[in-house]
C-alpha cells in the first residue's frame, strides 16, 4: 500500500512515500515558498518511484499548527487528493506527531516568531486539553513545564503505525488546525 | 473536438468553480460567496477569506461536477486565477488546481483575473477585434485596446484609486452596508444630482483619477456633520455616481474619436452598475459602436470567465507548470 506523507506546516516542506508502512522515499526543502514547491515535489516523488495517482491509497497530512498559509497548502492538497481520487486521508497535528516518541505524560511546544504552540498528551498520546498558543512572555510568566522542540524531524513510520487504526477524515471536512487567534482589524 | 475546461476562481471572497465548453458555453457554474461573513467586518478580511476558501473548495468542486454531470477525466485542462488578488485566497485555488492537474495528468492554465473579466464577454456572445476594453472593478480602472486574443495595448489607467474602491468608500461614509457599490447605485436612483462635486482633472491623457472625488464626498459629509446639517444621501449618491461615470465616458469617447474603433467591452465588478450600462449605451449609440457587457452573473467574480479566458491559451498550448504561484499584482 502506497502512502504519501505531506508536511507544509512550517519552513521545512517534507514529503514522504511509504510502502506498507516503510519509508521508501523522501523529499525535503527548506523554503518560504511551499506554494511553488509542494505539488511540483509531489510530482517528482511520484515520478521517481514510477507511481501514478491511482497507485496512492492513503495520504497522511500534518494539519497544523504552524504558519497559517503553510498549513493550508498541505491541507488543500490532501483534501483534493482525497476527493478527486478517493484516497484515504489521515490527519495528525505536528505536536501529536512529535509526542509519539514520548511514552509518558508531557507538554510539548513548537515556537514561531512570537510565541509557542503547545499541547499536553498522556502516555497513550491522547491530547489532554485543547491546544494552546502563548506568547514568549506568557510562557515565561507561567510555571508551565513545557518541552520545546524546534526543527525536529518526526518519524513518519511511527506516525503511519499510530494512525493505522484511526478513522479516516472526509475530504470535505478536513481543515487546518490553526490554534492561534487572529486579530480582525478593519478600518 | 470540444474543449472542456474546469476553471477555479478564489481571488477574493467567492470560491467559484465552473466547467466551460469551447470558451463560451457554461456547462456548470458554482459560486460560494463569503459576502455575509465579511459584511460583519465592513470589508473583506484576508485571513478569513483564505480559511473559508479552504473549507469550501472540495464541496464547490463536487457541486460543479455534479451539476455538469461530468468527471474530471473528461476535462481538457484545469484553469485557475493566479493574479491579481489576495495571495492567501488565490493560493487555495492554485493548490487545488495543481493537485487536480497532477491527479489526472491534465494541463494547467494560469489565468489573469482581469483578463478573465474581459473574456466574460465571450460567454453567450462573441468578442470581435479590434475593440476597446474598459476594466472597472474594486482594484482596477483601465482602458485598453485589444487587437486580437491576448493582444493588449494599455491606453490608460487610474493614477490613484480604482472606481470600485471609490464606490465602496463613499458607501461607507454614507453609512451603507458592504458591498457598497450596488447600495450606492440603489440609493442614487431615488435622488437627484444636486450636489456640486469636482470633476476629476481634465487632462489630455487616458488616465483616470478618483481620489479627489472620493475626498470631496468624504469632506462634504464630515463638514455637514460638524455644522449639524442633514445630508441628502440619495442626492449625494446620485451626484457622486454621475461624476464618477462621467469620467469613464469622457475617456471612452476620446478613444472612440482617436482610434476609430467601433467596439467596446466593459468588464469587472462595476460593470454590474445599471447607470453605467445606460450611459455607455448612449455613448455607443452616438458613435455607432457596439457595446458588450456580460450578463450580471458574469460581471462579478466567477469561474466561468476564467474558463473563457483560458480557452485561447489552451488552443495556443500556453500551459503553466506546477511552480505557478499567486501574485497580488497582475498587470495585463
Amino acid at each position: 500500500m502506497n502512502t504519501v506523507y505531506i508536511d507544509t506546516h512550517f519552513k521545512k516542506l517534507v514529503l514522504g512515500l511509504l510502502k506498507d508502512g516503510k519509508l521508501v522515499d523522501k523529499k525535503e526543502l527548506l523554503s518560504n515558498k511551499h506554494s511553488e514547491n509542494t505539488v511540483r515535489l509531489l510530482q517528482e516523488l511520484l515520478n521517481d518511484n514510477k507511481l501514478a495517482a491511482k497507485d496512492i491509497e492513503q495520504v497522511i497530512v500534518i494539519n497544523g499548527p504552524g504558519s497559517f498559509t503553510g498549513v493550508r497548502i498541505g491541507v488543500v492538497v490532501a483534501k483534493v487528493m482525497g476527493y478527486t481520487r478517493n484516497i484515504k486521508i489521515k490527519a495528525i497535528s505536528y505536536l501529536q506527531a512529535l509526542d509519539l516518541e514520548y511514552n509518558r505524560d508531557i507538554t510539548l511546544g513548537i515556537s514561531d516568531k512570537n510565541g509557542v504552540f503547545g499541547g499536553s498528551f498522556n502516555s497513550r498520546h491522547e491530547l489532554l486539553k485543547d491546544y494552546f498558543y502563548l506568547s514568549f512572555d506568557e510562557i515565561k510568566k507561567s510555571n508551565l513545564d513545557i518541552t520545546i522542540l524546534d526543527d525536529k524531524d518526526v518519524d513518519m513510520e511511527l506516525i503511519f503505525k499510530y494512525l493505522e487504526d484511526k478513522e479516516e477524515v472526509n475530504p470535505h471536512v478536513l481543515k487546518p488546525l490553526y490554534v492561534k487567534r487572529i486579530d480582525v482589524a478593519n478600518d | 473536438m470540444d474543449v472542456f475546461i474546469l476553471a477555479i476562481e478564489s481571488s477574493c471572497d467567492e470560491t467559484s468553480i465552473a466547467i466551460v465548453k469551447n470558451g463560451k458555453e457554461v456547462i456548470s457554474l458554482v459560486i460560494a460567496s463569503q459576502m455575509d461573513t465579511h459584511a460583519l467586518y465592513g470589508g473583506v478580511v484576508p485571513e478569513i477569506a483564505s480559511r473559508m476558501h479552504t473549507e469550501a473548495i472540495t464541496m464547490v468542486l463536487d457541486e460543479a461536477l455534479k451539476k455538469a454531470n461530468m468527471t474530471i477525466d473528461e476535462m481538457s485542462a484545469i484553469a485557475v486565477t493566479y493574479k491579481p488578488g489576495l495571495t492567501g485566497s488565490l493560493m487555495v485555488g492554485i493548490e487545488a488546481a495543481k493537485t487536480i492537474a497532477l491527479m489526472y495528468d491534465k494541463p494547467l492554465i494560469g489565468v489573469n483575473h482581469l483578463i478573465g473579466h474581459i473574456y466574460a464577454n465571450n460567454i453567450d456572445d462573441k468578442m470581435e477585434f479590434p475593440m476597446l476594453a474598459l476594466i472597472v472593478s474594486g482594484g482596477h480602472t483601465e482602458l485598453l485596446v485589444m487587437e486580437d486574443d491576448y493582444k493588449f495595448l494599455k491606453l490608460g489607467e487610474t493614477l490613484d484609486d480604482a472606481i470600485g474602491e471609490c464606490f465602496d468608500k463613499v458607501a461607507r461614509v454614507l453609512g451603507l452596508k458592504y458591498p457598497g457599490g450596488p447600495n450606492v447605485e440603489r440609493l442614487a436612483k431615488t435622488g437627484n444630482c444636486t450636489y456640486d462635486l469636482p470633476q476629476p482633472v481634465m487632462d489630455n491623457t487616458y488616465n483616470f483619477s478618483y481620489s479627489g472625488l472620493k475626498s470631496a464626498v468624504i469632506n462634504l459629509v464630515h463638514n455637514s456633520k460638524q455644522r449639524g446639517e442633514e445630508i441628502r444621501k440619495c442626492d449625494l449618491a446620485c451626484s457622486f455616481q454621475s461624476v464618477a461615470i462621467d469620467e469613464l465616458k469622457r475617456k471612452v469617447e476620446k478613444a472612440f474619436l482617436e482610434t476609430g474603433i467601433k467596439r467596446l467591452v466593459i468588464a469587472g465588478g462595476v460593470s454590474a452598475n445599471g447607470y453605467l450600462k445606460e450611459e455607455m449605451q448612449k455613448l455607443c449609440d452616438k458613435y455607432d459602436a457596439k457595446l458588450l457587457i456580460p450578463k450580471l452573473l458574469y460581471c462579478t467574480d466567477n469561474a466561468a470567465m476564467i474558463g473563457a479566458a483560458a480557452y485561447p491559451l489552451y488552443l495556443k498550448g500556453e500551459f503553466s507548470d506546477f511552480s505557478l504561484n499567486a501574485s497580488s499584482v497582475g498587470d495585463i
